[in-house]
């Protein structure tokens, strides 16, 4: 395994006293697709809210062990610092409906001050829509606003918005739950282009197990809190070694 | 064939349709009869009703001018009925109160939102509730008695010798009984009402928005202006509807506002408001000429600035949908 660009020890979340992570141990390594799968309930949303720090806008949670993004632990990092690392794509498209599709995007940019200057902040939203693979449906109306698009336009969107960041790690949460094959097809080969030309770093929590063997290169299995099995896909695509695993592949869960 | 109503719901039907449709015909009314008390005064003095700066009453009805030609100068004999002072007030008074009334109105929401512990959150929010609904006459007397000298002692007259070159605080304040004194004390009457439109549109946002803003690294102060600019429409909305409030305010600033005829870009000279001068002048305009159809001409103003404002106010408010 190449050397990890998250590490957690022991993690452990109480959300209102109720154990939702039970000490997860884990390492994700740097420039590939980490597939984050498991059945509803099982803590992958919490996992990926931990790593941007986004889980302390809840009331009543505790966190304890140790998150360690290239090397430094979050829990020492100011949060800002922490969440402008990561871009993340949530489970409903959720784009700013007050703003542009244009600004929708720069706001990415323009919050971790990554342009220096108008014609840069235009390249980085330009960069950004066609890594989103969303450019060519929206060249020509960038000042609409974003409730013009269709729900899967919107997620594609929200990729964009969080690629302007030009964060270091991509964390999705089950992007595709709500949206039809054909933009879940678009994201997905935007996730694989991702990583292929841009080496990014990516975090797929999907409850899709088709989805997490089409794209990912590792697969990571949560079950009631806790890490089950893991491994390279390829591997666990064939040969899970774990009953759970099994019985997730095979779509009895 | 259409199935039929049973006789009940019929009944129903009308008994409720009546007083509702009542409501529709009152306010058609009230425009129609400030409509038609104001035009003998409207035939008489015209257009300069509203362009000129002298409240004359007497006996000797005003001479009849061009109807359409605004003028700046009355009639030299006769009575004068001319309604820019107390317009010129209005707009002030609620100006004033609305650009300070709108600063308390989001250090209010931000901090009652962003800011305070949950109990202290629910107390301000409680107390700012209980404050909208108190009788306006309770807010002039304070203003009377207390508000008004505090601020003629500790705020008008230090700015005026400070700063008095500046036109905005150039005369003497010679009491605190001003048109910035109703300003003040309307900005504190209007800012519970604001805050209870801003701050239920704030509240409106859905969590995913805000979690979007946090996860892009967001500052506090970027993440409230985000906000701020997301519900854009409705704070507009409050500043319109805070505008109407404040400029049909009576009891209160007629106790205040030093109930003078003035003109000027001074804000610490006593001054009318429409409101304060029907107030004033009511029992009086019995005995002139005139000057009865001239409050109602000054009426008339009120409830159309009452009815644009209030309208695009409220179409306003529904902009703001997630």
């Amino acid at each position: 395994m190449v050397s990890p660009a998250v590490e957690t020890r022991e993690l452990r979340v109480r959300i209102s006293g109720r154990d939702i992570l039970k000490g997860v141990n884990l390492r994700v390594p740097e420039g590939a697709i980490t597939a984050i799968m498991g059945p509803s309930g099982s803590g992958k949303t919490t996992f990926l809210k931990v790593l941007n720090r986004l889980i302390e806008l809840i009331d009543g949670v505790e966190v304890s062990g140790e998150v360690r993004v290239f090397g430094s632990n979050i829990f020492d990092m100011d949060v800002y610092t922490v969440r402008r690392m990561f871009g993340m794509v949530f489970q409903n498209p959720n784009p700013f409906p007050h703003m542009s599709i244009y600004d929708n995007v720069a706001i990415g940019a323009r919050i971790n001050r990554v342009a220096r200057s108008r014609e840069e902040l235009d390249r980085i939203v330009r960069w950004a829509l066609e890594k989103a693979m969303l450019w060519d449906e929206v060249k020509n109306r960038l000042r609409d606003p974003p409730w013009r698009l269709s729900g899967g336009q919107q997620q594609r969107l929200c990729l964009a918005r969080a690629l302007a960041m030009k964060p270091r790690i991509l964390l999705l949460d089950e992007p595709t739950a709500n949206i039809d094959p054909v933009n879940t097809a678009k994201l997905e080969e935007a996730l694989r282009a991702l990583r292929r030309d841009e080496g990014m770093t990516i975090l797929l929590v999907t409850h899709m197990p088709h989805q997490a063997v089409r794209v990912s290169d590792y697969i990571v299995m949560f079950y009631d809190g806790m890490v089950v099995e893991e491994g390279p896909t390829s591997e666990i695509a064939l040969n899970p070694a774990n009953e759970i695993t099994r019985r997730f592949l095979r779509g009895e869960m | 064939m259409t199935p039929r109503r049973p006789l009940h719901d019929i009944i129903v039907f009308y008994s409720l349709a009546l007083p509702a449709s009542l409501i529709i015909l009152i306010l058609l009314l009230l425009l129609l009869s400030q409509l038609g008390v104001a035009i003998p005064v409207l035939g008489v003095q015209g257009i300069s009703t509203y362009t000129t700066t002298v409240w004359r009453p007497s006996y000797e009805p005003p001479q009849q001018t061009i109807i359409w030609l605004p003028m700046l100068e009355p009639p030299e004999r006769g009575a004068w009925y001319g309604l820019l002072p107390a317009i010129w007030g209005t707009l002030v008074s609620a100006i004033t109160a609305i650009i300070l009334g709108l600063t308390f109105t989001i250090a209010l929401v931000v901090f009652i939102e962003e800011i305070a512990p949950r109990r202290v959150r629910e107390v301000f929010s409680t107390i700012v509730d209980l404050m909208a609904g108190l009788p306006t006459v309770l807010y002039g007397v304070w203003g009377l008695a207390f508000l008004g000298p505090l601020l003629h002692r500790y705020f008008m007259d230090p700015v005026h010798s400070y700063l008095g070159i500046i036109p905005l605080f150039s005369c003497e304040p010679l009491s605190g009984a001003t048109v910035f004194t109703a300003g003040v004390l309307l900005s504190i009457m209007i800012t519970p009402f604001m805050v209870a439109l801003v701050q239920e549109s704030y509240r409106s946002i859905p969590f995913t928005l805000k979690e979007a803003a946090w996860s892009l690294g967001m500052t506090r102060f970027e993440y409230v202006r985000l906000n701020l600019s997301m519900i854009l429409p409705s704070i507009a909305s409050a500043i319109l509807l805070g505008f109407g409030r404040a400029s049909s305010e009576t009891a209160a600033v007629t106790l205040v506002v030093g109930n003078a005829v003035n003109i000027g870009f001074c804000i610490f000279t006593p001054a009318y408001t429409i409101s304060s001068l029907i107030a004033n002048q009511f029992t009086e305009s019995q005995d002139f000429p005139y000057m009865l159809n001239a409050l109602f001409a000054g009426g008339l103003i009120l409830l159309v600035i009452g009815l644009v404002v209030n309208s695009i106010g409220i179409i306003l408010l529904r902009r703001v949908r997630f």
